[in-house]
């Protein structure tokens, strides 16, 4: 009996511990001040300080949780049952969300800071006139390196078929983005849907394959700062991290023949509860000030074209954050290929499978 | 929230075991089939059969949905434990209880209870830990505010594996591993007397 004593006092004890972070957090929402938001964004996309700002400058309550994938955010909202009134939503997800009447149409008149936004960002195919949504952040697919290993200057996609990196080489598990580095190095749209063009893309990569160690779209930062490759394939959003920690060793470039480009952008869903808080937070977000905040302290490149003189240089002048001009003309983003997509799919599992 | 889901999952498990195991009722194997399905689907399917239940009782996603997730699987854990216990009792002990002029309640509070209490805290201890370690099942039925710690691990892990993600998981596991250890002794404690006395 005494051991089950003991048992149970350790349960108390390890339930207590586990309810100590949130008790904080219950007791300010029994308060329950008149106004609450509910956001819903990507881990590391809104820093503390301008989340206490917000609160202070308009006494709304807000309540932030995170998601890891486009997915899971789907998922949340096609449910029905979730109370969130700000998501933050990538380029083809938002595409779905608004065919599936998941967001809200904007009402653009209640947006003072709408004319921030660079209009480079403005009118996608994913939400043609931004009838839904305001671009919040964005960034590329590129290059990281490892500065000890790769000596030459790398500026392009072709040192993806460079034989003197033979077996150092990472290349992302996912066939429109290996597709398009080859796109993109024949001087075409990553968006190509000509099947010979296609086909030929996947002879070249059929010829790479010898060269690459292996493809993987989940760890490739983590693998590239181990060692174990010496140029990685990736997302500068991972990649950007690990350059952070050594950026005497690694590097990040975004090459000269263009890239894919990725836009995050927010949205209010269609059941949101608190629309007039969720207005007033997409306002907020739109100011130069606060944008300029948010982009010194997530380390993604903003949207927002006004608050580009405020971000700190250091940011501003990263190539890997914000590729020059000329590059980022060459950037696109990913688009639904409709049949092309089946032909890819097949051409890639070729590839693989060989 | 592990600690309340861990109660009433306790609460609903436990007489559940004691049905099954003393009584004898119509339908009994269809209720014991239905009990063990929690473990055996996939927790995936579980997930999303929740989600689309909330969604069809208009309840909004919460912390509570993730407590009445958890309590869905965790009772199945609580039943099967104190059953196990419950069957490797010798019933005798009850009878003699009764033939010394105890009630029915008298029976179970001094008898029968004491006897199971290990096994009902091993399972206590199971579905703490079953809860606070749960992602998949979570990932699905959370709401506002309901950003549990798994989740927040599984998001922060988008950018990159940081010291924090490295320490918080290093005391998930360690408190995981003292509680299984601590079920694991409890579930083997107060063997049957008889059978100590068989033993050379």
């Amino acid at each position: 009996m005494r051991r089950i004593i003991l048992a149970l006092i350790a349960l108390a004890a390890a339930t207590a511990l586990a309810c100590g972070g949130g008790g904080e957090k219950q007791a300010e929402q029994e308060k329950t001040p008149a106004r609450k938001l509910n956001v819903y964004i990507w881990t590391n996309y809104l820093p503390d300080d301008v989340l206490a700002d917000f609160e202070k400058r308009t006494g709304i309550d807000v309540t932030v949780d995170t998601y890891d994938s486009n997915e899971a955010l789907l998922e949340k909202l096609q449910s029905g049952v979730a109370d969130y009134d700000v998501v933050v939503p990538s380029d083809y997800m938002l595409r779905i969300l608004v065919a599936e009447k998941l967001v809200l149409p904007l009402d653009k008149a209640k947006l003072k800071g709408f004319g921030n936004v660079d209009p480079r960002f403005l009118d996608q195919e994913f939400d043609p006139a931004n009838g839904h949504s305001v671009p919040y952040l964005w960034g590329t697919t590129g290059l990281g390196y490892d500065r000890t290993k790769v000596t030459a200057p790398l500026d392009s996609w072709n040192a993806l078929f460079d034989p003197r990196y033979k077996g150092r080489i990472l290349m992302l598990d996912d066939p429109r983005e290996a597709f398009g580095v080859v796109l993109k190095l024949m001087g075409r749209s990553i968006n190509e849907t000509d099947p010979a063009v296609l086909r030929q893309v996947a002879e070249r990569l059929k010829a790479q394959k010898a060269l690459v160690k292996t493809y993987n779209s989940s760890d490739f930062a983590n693998l590239l700062a181990a060692g174990d490759v010496d140029i990685s394939h990736g997302w500068n959003g991972e990649l950007a991290e690990v350059v952070a920690k050594d950026p005497k060793r690694f590097a990040y470039v975004v090459p000269k023949e263009g890239s894919t480009l990725w836009i995050d952008s927010v949205a209010i869903p269609a059941r949101a509860g608190h629309v007039e808080e969720a207005y007033a937070f997409l306002d907020f977000v739109l100011e130069p000030e606060v944008a300029a905040r948010i982009v010194n302290g997530v380390h993604y490149a903003g949207a927002n074209k006004a608050a580009l003189d405020r971000v700190d240089a250091a940011i501003r002048n990263d190539p890997s954050i914000y590729p020059p001009e000329e590059v980022l003309d060459r950037c696109e983003l990913i688009r639904d290929l409709g049949p092309a997509t089946q032909l890819i799919d097949e051409l890639w599992t070729e590839i693989k499978a060989q | 929230m592990a600690g309340i889901t861990t109660a009433v999952a306790v609460l609903l498990g436990t007489p559940a075991a004691l049905a099954l195991a003393r009584l004898q009722f119509r339908g009994k194997r269809p209720t014991q089939a239905l009990l063990y399905l929690p473990v055996i689907i996939p927790e995936v399917v579980l997930g999303a059969a929740l989600v689309t239940f909330f969604g069809a009782v208009e309840m909004r996603l919460s912390l509570w949905t993730v407590v009445i997730a958890h309590v869905v699987f965790s009772v199945s854990y609580v039943a099967i434990v104190v059953r196990a216990r419950l069957a490797g009792l010798d019933p005798a002990l009850e009878e003699a209880a009764r033939d010394l002029g105890a009630g029915p309640f008298e029976t179970f509070r001094r008898v029968t209870l004491p006897l199971a209490a290990p096994g009902i805290a091993a399972s206590a201890l199971l579905v703490f830990t079953l809860s606070i370690d749960d992602y998949v099942v979570t990932s699905f039925v959370a709401g506002v505010g309901a950003t549990t710690l798994p989740l927040h691990i599984y998001s922060m892990l988008k950018v990159g594996v940081t010291p924090e993600v490295n320490a918080v998981s290093t005391l998930l596991l360690a408190a995981t591993v003292v509680l299984i250890v601590l079920a694991h002794g409890l579930m083997r404690s107060g063997t049957r007397p008889e059978s100590r006395r068989e033993e050379p």
